[in-house]
């Protein structure tokens, strides 16, 4: 009598186990579909990846799905994915329209407080620690003005590369040779930002800020990098918004830009076009 | 089928003159149900779980940086703590990917801690912390009472079918070079919903709930979790433990009965325990629902090795 039990349990669980193999594989060439599907237009110009994110391949896998970037980020610029973005679900994204990354973290948070290094912040440690050198060599450190924080954040925010701004000569304002009044994306816009030229310590509200201006330079004038990263170029009379290599994709620009559509959008850097 | 304790032939069963409710002189059937309505370590646990999730959902919403990130990685108070079994499937991922050495310093403090914490007390964070846990608890009575009504039938599964799932989400990690499992995790799914906001991903979870109402009782803790799995293997020899005294037992076996897991309890059954004191095993969560029940108080929590120094 015995026997037979251990008999019958062993034939359960084989049979319930030939069934669980069985839905593993299935969702595991789910998951290989998917990724086929999905992988090539992960990122687009609304669901940018955060600043130091590795190929889009190895996201997906190594993100744990924690948040702890979204909860890090003072201007609440990332979001995680809903389903519909299939294998990417629950990861976190930008949508540089809404909210972009002006930086105002000065440290690049959300890199520094991944636990997988999906977000990789060894490059930007690289990048803030060989700036600090360089600057020694050429600059007097012992003077009480010298902030060496200072000279490492600007590296490290030159080594983000999360796109590159694209400007749409169609709609773009300065091109047409107009100018622009008032508050760029209306009174009930959300996103907030820390204006380049001013001291601000923590970001403001769009919504708060008054332009006038000749003809429409917002998204250069706005720029967080400067003019390494985009500047008016304005030969044979015609305004046009140039971008350049020191783009790092954090769509400021985007952000500010007052045409309805964006006349500048960031186009994802995928794994060929990487510079 | 482990249990070395198990192969050894059983100590004689009580006469019913040493029985517990023959010693206090009551009916038997009276002594059984004089514990209904206790319901002090349930009352505990459920504050404690509700309070984790909360602390959460609280942190992110008054940004008090107390208890950042979702429960499959955390940061409390700057130290980070990462679900073993999602960071056991990283690990195995960024080995042929290549990505082991860049693998941070604070995941592998993450890792090791929730790694130690599990060696203490096994899957006690299951019922202690896990918002699933929470859900199935509830689902469980309802289909204890739709049992009870005949209106579904029980059906249950061998219990180390969850060890199959465990290899097959890893090997399945390792082959998709991605984290499937977290796609799947009711955990992970309900912490990021109460935390960042729900999603249509909560189906997930409402099918599941839904299953273990109508056909299996407590389907994917006991048949398939990974998570709980994990930890049952690495609370091999917690010292956290819930002990049995055999005098105290009046083998009434209440306490298999509200059990998520009632094979840990094979000792109380007549006839079955082979010595004096039990300790139940690490399929265990710690939940107490079976000390709350207990008539004899035959069941209570200790600590392993320390218990024999007082």
């Amino acid at each position: 009598m015995k026997k037979d039990n251990t008999n019958i349990n062993r034939r359960q669980f084989l049979i319930s186990s030939a069934v669980s193999v069985s839905a593993l594989a299935a969702i595991g060439a789910g998951v290989g579909f998917l990724k086929k599907l999905h992988s090539a237009n992960a990122r687009t110009t609304n669901h940018l990846r955060p600043p130091g994110a590795v190929d889009e391949d190895d996201f997906i896998y190594g993100c744990i799905k924690c948040g702890l970037c979204v909860q890090i980020c003072p201007i609440d610029a990332i979001h995680l994915a809903g389903i519909s973005q299939g294998l990417s679900y629950g990861t976190p994204y930008i949508d540089l329209r809404e909210q972009a990354c002006d930086f105002s973290c000065d440290s690049l948070q959300c890199v520094e407080t991944c636990p997988t290094a999906v977000l990789d912040f060894k490059q930007f440690e690289e990048a803030g620690g060989n700036a600090i050198t360089e600057y020694q060599k050429t600059h007097d450190v012992s003077e009480p003005g010298f902030n060496p924080f200072k000279v490492q954040i600007r590296a490290m925010k030159e080594e983000v590369k999360m796109g590159m701004a694209k400007l749409n000569v169609n709609t773009c304002l300065a091109v047409q040779g107009k100018g622009f009044t008032g508050t760029p994306r209306g009174e009930y816009f959300k996103g907030i930002y820390r204006s380049p030229d001013g001291n601000e310590k923590k970001a403001s509200p769009l919504r708060d800020r008054e332009f006038k201006r000749g003809i429409c330079d917002l998204c250069v004038t706005e720029c967080p990098i400067g003019e390494t990263a985009i500047i008016m170029d304005d030969t044979g009379g015609i305004f046009k918004p140039k971008v350049l290599e020191g783009c790092t994709g954090c769509g400021v620009c985007v952000m500010v830009c007052p045409t309805e559509n964006p006349s500048i959008i960031v186009e994802p850097l995928n794994q060929e076009s990487h510079v | 089928m482990f249990n070395r304790n198990k192969k050894k032939p059983p100590i004689a069963a009580k006469p019913i003159a040493e029985m517990p409710h023959s010693l206090l002189g009551q009916d038997y059937k009276v002594w059984c149900k004089s514990q209904k309505g206790n319901h002090k370590w349930r009352n505990i646990r459920w504050t404690v779980l509700i309070g984790v999730n909360l602390l959460f959902v609280l942190s992110f919403f008054l940004d008090l940086s107390f208890l950042e990130g979702s429960l499959s990685g955390s940061r409390a108070m700057g130290f980070y703590l990462i679900d073993t079994f999602n960071a056991l499937q990283v690990v195995l991922i960024s080995l042929p990917g290549g990505y082991f050495p860049s693998l941070t310093m604070n995941f592998w403090i993450g890792f090791f801690t929730i790694l130690f914490l599990s060696t203490m007390g096994g899957r006690t964070y299951c019922s202690w912390v896990c918002p699933y846990h929470f859900l199935a608890e509830m689902a469980e009575r309802l289909h204890d009472f739709l049992v009870k009504k005949k209106k579904v039938k029980e059906h249950s599964f061998n219990i180390y079918l969850r060890f199959v799932f465990w290899g097959g989400f890893l090997l399945l990690a390792l082959l998709t070079k991605n984290i499937v499992f977290e796609n799947l995790n009711p955990i992970g799914i309900l912490s990021r919903a109460m935390i960042y906001g729900p999603g249509l991903i909560l189906l997930w979870v409402l099918a599941l709930l839904i299953f273990e109402i109508v056909y299996s009782k407590r389907f994917w803790c006991r048949y398939v979790c990974p998570v709980g799995a994990t930890w049952a293997i690495t609370g091999k020899a917690a010292p956290i433990r819930v002990k049995f005294d055999h005098d105290k037992c009046g083998y009434c076996r209440d306490c298999q009965d509200v059990c998520l897991v009632p094979h840990v309890l094979w000792f109380v059954q007549r006839g079955k325990a082979t010595q004096k004191t039990h300790y139940a095993g690490p399929d265990c969560t710690r939940c107490g629902l079976c000390i709350d029940t207990c008539a004899g108080k035959a069941l209570t929590f200790t600590i392993k090795g320390l218990d024999k120094l007082i």
